[in-house]
């Protein structure tokens, strides 16, 4: 593994904070007087949150769910930029490679805003500021204009390698997929391919995030067995988790009951359960990963219970902060289009 | 010289056995510093008096104490910072490892 940090290993100390975090994340209750409320309220009750510095920082500039959306993911990067702050060592080691993450959202947000012709500006205000790139880096990215241009930029980061060739992949085609999944298999298999050691901490690490991957490649194939395309399912794979081997997903995508079974036979099974249970009765997607997401949540706070000096705590609260983040979004936007409680209610994935 | 009766790996079978034979003889000398009778001039007495022994154990717990307050104290630290606990129950936790020397102090008595 690349040593980046300088100083000790301090678990104990981001432990503590992070679980103090975590603690003052939203509740059901605070997530069942947002859902009643319109915009500018749910702004107001932002303000008597942790999110008071940001909203205060954005409301000359913004308002009604304009500023939610910003305040939301400026203190996100915030909250990610103290995890890096507050420690060092392995544990820092961990957390910054972890937290590529979002410059793999970043890189796709870019790919997406050029692809789709969105101003630079547009683009730049809908990234977060959390992972290894800095401000000057993302504004590079926003403004190069075209997705080539943005390719070359990319070079020598750790997506640099594969996307020249799913570059020429979307030429061919037209459709994002191929630089998408490059960008996400990049972050994924350089995520894996950095660990060492093999004592208790590590090896939940890599529980954690094994067990990521194969939600993520459960959700692919759900969706791909769903739309019956006929594109190529081992194409959409991450290597490195445990559930698949890529053979095996291509065989799988064919039928949804065989995939459902493989699923409920995988150690997953019991956290899964309520997922499949869904996806077999009512046959809804969006209500199955749903229940993924809340499955993954779950999963993650069981892992950070089984051994607390591990480094799973921060990642389990990266994922809590993020569905979080995505709740409020959620609440926001759906009430601004006129939804309902209920049906705002069903977007909301509450841990 | 080759050693057959051990295969290929002799030479670090060979290796363990000298290792082992310099550990038994450092830990003889130990015993004889510990046990060290007064030598020829009468008045036989051990390298390490029982005061001494003591101080040792006590020490020995200190370590083991200071190591114990470092985790707890940096979690501690990391509450407060949070405002998720007060200062006194962080002090409290902090110091609950400290108990340690204090039962080691029971062999200075005995």
């Amino acid at each position: 593994m690349v040593r980046v940090s300088a100083t000790g290993n301090n678990p104990e100390y981001v432990n503590a904070r992070v679980r103090a975090r975590r603690a003052k994340l939203f509740s059901d209750e605070d997530y069942r007087k947002l859902v009643r409320m319109g915009p500018d309220e749910i702004a107001r009750f932002m303000e008597e949150t942790a999110y008071e510095s940001a909203i205060n920082a954005l409301g000359s500039r913004h308002s009604g769910v304009d500023l939610i959306e910003y305040a939301l993911n400026r203190n996100m990067a915030q909250n990610f930029d103290d995890l890096l702050r507050w420690s060092g060592g392995e544990t820092y080691d961990r957390i910054a490679s972890y937290l590529r993450k979002f410059d793999a959202w970043n890189v796709k947000t870019v790919f997406r805003g050029l692809y789709s012709g969105a101003a630079a500006e547009e683009i730049e205000t809908d990234l977060i500021n959390a992972g290894e790139f800095d401000d000057r880096f993302l504004e590079r990215l926003a403004n190069a204009g075209t997705i080539e241009d943005a390719v070359e930029l990319l070079d020598g980061t750790i997506f640099g390698a594969s996307l020249p060739a799913a570059f020429e992949e979307y030429e061919a085609s037209g459709v994002l997929v191929p630089l998408e999944n490059a960008v996400d298999r990049a972050f994924f298999e350089n995520l894996l391919g950095d660990i060492s050691g093999s004592d208790e901490p590590t090896r939940l690490y890599v529980e954690f995030l094994q067990a990521e991957i194969d939600f993520r490649n459960v959700r692919n194939a759900l969706r791909l067995a769903r739309t019956g395309a006929d594109m190529d399912p081992s194409e959409y794979y991450i290597g490195g988790g445990q559930l698949f081997t890529a053979a095996e997903l291509s065989q799988l995508v064919g039928g949804r009951d065989q995939l459902v079974a493989h699923i409920r036979d995988s150690k997953y099974g019991d956290e899964l359960s309520d997922a499949l249970d869904e996806i077999e009765e009512v046959d809804s997607l969006i209500g199955f990963e749903h229940a993924l997401d809340h499955a993954l949540l779950d999963y993650s706070r069981e892992l950070s219970n089984r051994f607390p000096n591990s480094i799973c705590p921060v990642l389990a609260y990266v994922l809590a902060k993020e569905r979080e983040v995505e709740n409020v979004r959620a609440v926001a936007r759906g009430k601004e289009a006129g939804l309902t409680e209920e049906e705002v209610n069903e977007e909301l994935v509450i841990a | 010289m080759k050693l057959r009766l051990f295969g290929r790996n002799y030479e670090v079978y060979a290796n363990m056995i000298e290792n082992s034979f310099d550990i038994a003889l450092v830990a003889e000398r130990l015993t004889n510093i510990v046990l060290q009778e007064g030598g020829l001039q009468g008045d036989p007495q051990p390298g390490i008096t029982t005061d001494g022994a003591t101080a040792i154990g006590i020490g020995l717990a200190a370590i083991g104490a200071g190591y114990a307050e470092r985790g707890i104290g940096a979690a501690a630290v990391g509450a407060l910072a949070e405002d998720s606990i007060s200062t006194g129950i962080g002090i409290v936790m902090t110091v609950l490892p400290e108990t340690l020397v204090i039962f080691a102090l029971v062999a200075l008595f005995v």
